[in-house]
């Protein structure tokens, strides 16, 4: 079992920042919430959060209040077509998270 | 994100800038189609490169759209223009600005430019027209069937979207459909004063006008080209009328030019300009919050 040590955004791992972003997921949904459903990396946000597009503008807007602007979600999504963002999985910008918080620590 | 309230409605607005501490050049707003659609659909198509490009970019979602709030009256096409004027105002955009229009965000530009052509610097639509008589019957037309449909038959509607045009467009069908239940916008949006030809003819406003080949609305690039006395008209081939989602680099490239030949003097940053989606990071400026 592996300890996660509260270091900061740079030594976050992957597990805390699923945490983070099923917070923020929580909060994108609103009244509707997250009810029974249990967000993992395999979790799609289109088929089985029922996000629609801007609620992944909500998302990037929770995003960068709490890793600041080294997660530019704008960016991750640059090269992609609307149809492949809205069917994005959560572990994709999980990874995208960690990689970007690593290298702002390396820096 | 930024709530802002104008005229007693709050509007959600993102803005994007260049990033690197460069001062922001000319700026450019986004606005959207009706219905179905929001300000994501420029969030994650051409928004970033334009502030990759240099530009400051503002987006908002109209009234009853998106984040925005949806009051149950108040959806005329005068009080979309309104809006986007009184958040001119209120985010204290110096200079004439770039008005980008996709559908009705493209109707709302007209309407603004006609009224304050002396705060427009150019205007660029997609798949758009303005709000004359033809355009009224078609719109009237058009929101009364989606009312009946999300009204009388919403779950076999809502059944056939998902199978054909897939669960996204469904939900962001459902949306609609709450939008055209709840509020008077079908009933009041093409009640104001129709836009005239002469009224165009009288427009110096730089227009670009994109239109997808394959769209009905394709027949209107001849007629607004020969009534508007600054026009020039794209045909996009192989395209309905999703032409900004289906072809956005297209998209980001026609404009791009189209306010590069059009900045105002001095308010550029014409030689920081990079038109490339993968230019500079894109960082998004935080704009005034206020909340009532």
């Amino acid at each position: 079992m592996t300890t996660t040590q509260p270091t900061g955004p740079s030594g976050a791992d992957e597990e805390a920042i699923l945490a983070d972003i099923t917070a923020m997921i929580a909060l994108v949904l609103e009244d509707d919430g997250l009810g029974d459903t249990e967000v993992g990396m395999e979790t799609r946000f289109s088929r089985d959060l029922e996000f629609e597009s801007i609620d992944l503008v909500t998302l990037a807007g929770h995003l960068e209040v709490r890793y600041g602007r080294e997660v530019n979600f704008a960016e991750f999504v640059a090269s992609m077509e609307l149809d492949d963002i809205i069917e994005l999985t959560v572990g994709r910008l999980v990874e995208h998270v960690s990689r970007c918080l690593k290298s702002a620590g390396a820096a | 994100m930024a709530i802002i309230d104008v005229a007693g409605v709050h509007m959600h607005v993102q803005r994007l800038g260049p990033g690197g501490g460069r001062p922001g050049g000319d700026t450019v707003v986004l606005l959207h189609g009706l219905l179905t659609d929001s300000l994501a659909s420029y969030y994650f198509t051409v928004a970033p490169a334009f502030a990759a490009a240099g530009l400051d970019v503002v987006m908002y979602d109209h009234r009853g759209h998106g984040r925005s709030g949806r009051p149950a009256t108040g959806y005329g096409l005068e009080r979309f223009v309104d809006d986007l004027g009184a958040l001119l105002d209120r985010l204290e955009i110096p200079g004439p600005v770039h008005l980008v229009g996709n559908s009705f965000g493209g109707t709302v530009s007209f309407g603004y430019a006609l009224r304050r052509p002396d705060r427009v610097a150019s205007i660029s639509v997609v798949e758009s027209e303005p709000a004359t008589a033809s355009w009224a019957r078609k719109i009237a037309g058009l929101l009364d069937r989606v009312r009946h449909e999300m009204t009388v038959n919403e779950t076999e509607a809502l059944d056939w979207i998902a199978t054909h045009r897939g669960g996204h467009t469904a939900r962001l069908a459902r949306a609609a459909g709450r939008l055209v239940r709840d509020t008077a916008i079908a009933a009041e949006v093409t009640d104001c004063d129709l836009v005239t030809e002469d009224a165009l003819r009288s427009l110096d406003r730089p227009v670009l006008a994109v239109y997808g080949a394959d769209s009905d609305l394709c027949e209107q690039a001849p007629w607004l080209g020969s009534l508007l006395p600054r026009c020039r008209t794209v045909v996009v081939p192989g395209h309905e009328h999703s032409v900004l989602v289906e072809a956005p680099g297209r998209v980001r490239d026609l404009v791009l030019g189209w306010i590069a030949e059009n900045a105002s003097p001095g308010g550029g940053d014409e030689d920081g300009r990079d038109t490339g989606r993968d230019g500079r990071r894109a960082a998004a400026v935080p704009v005034e919050v206020n909340v009532p």
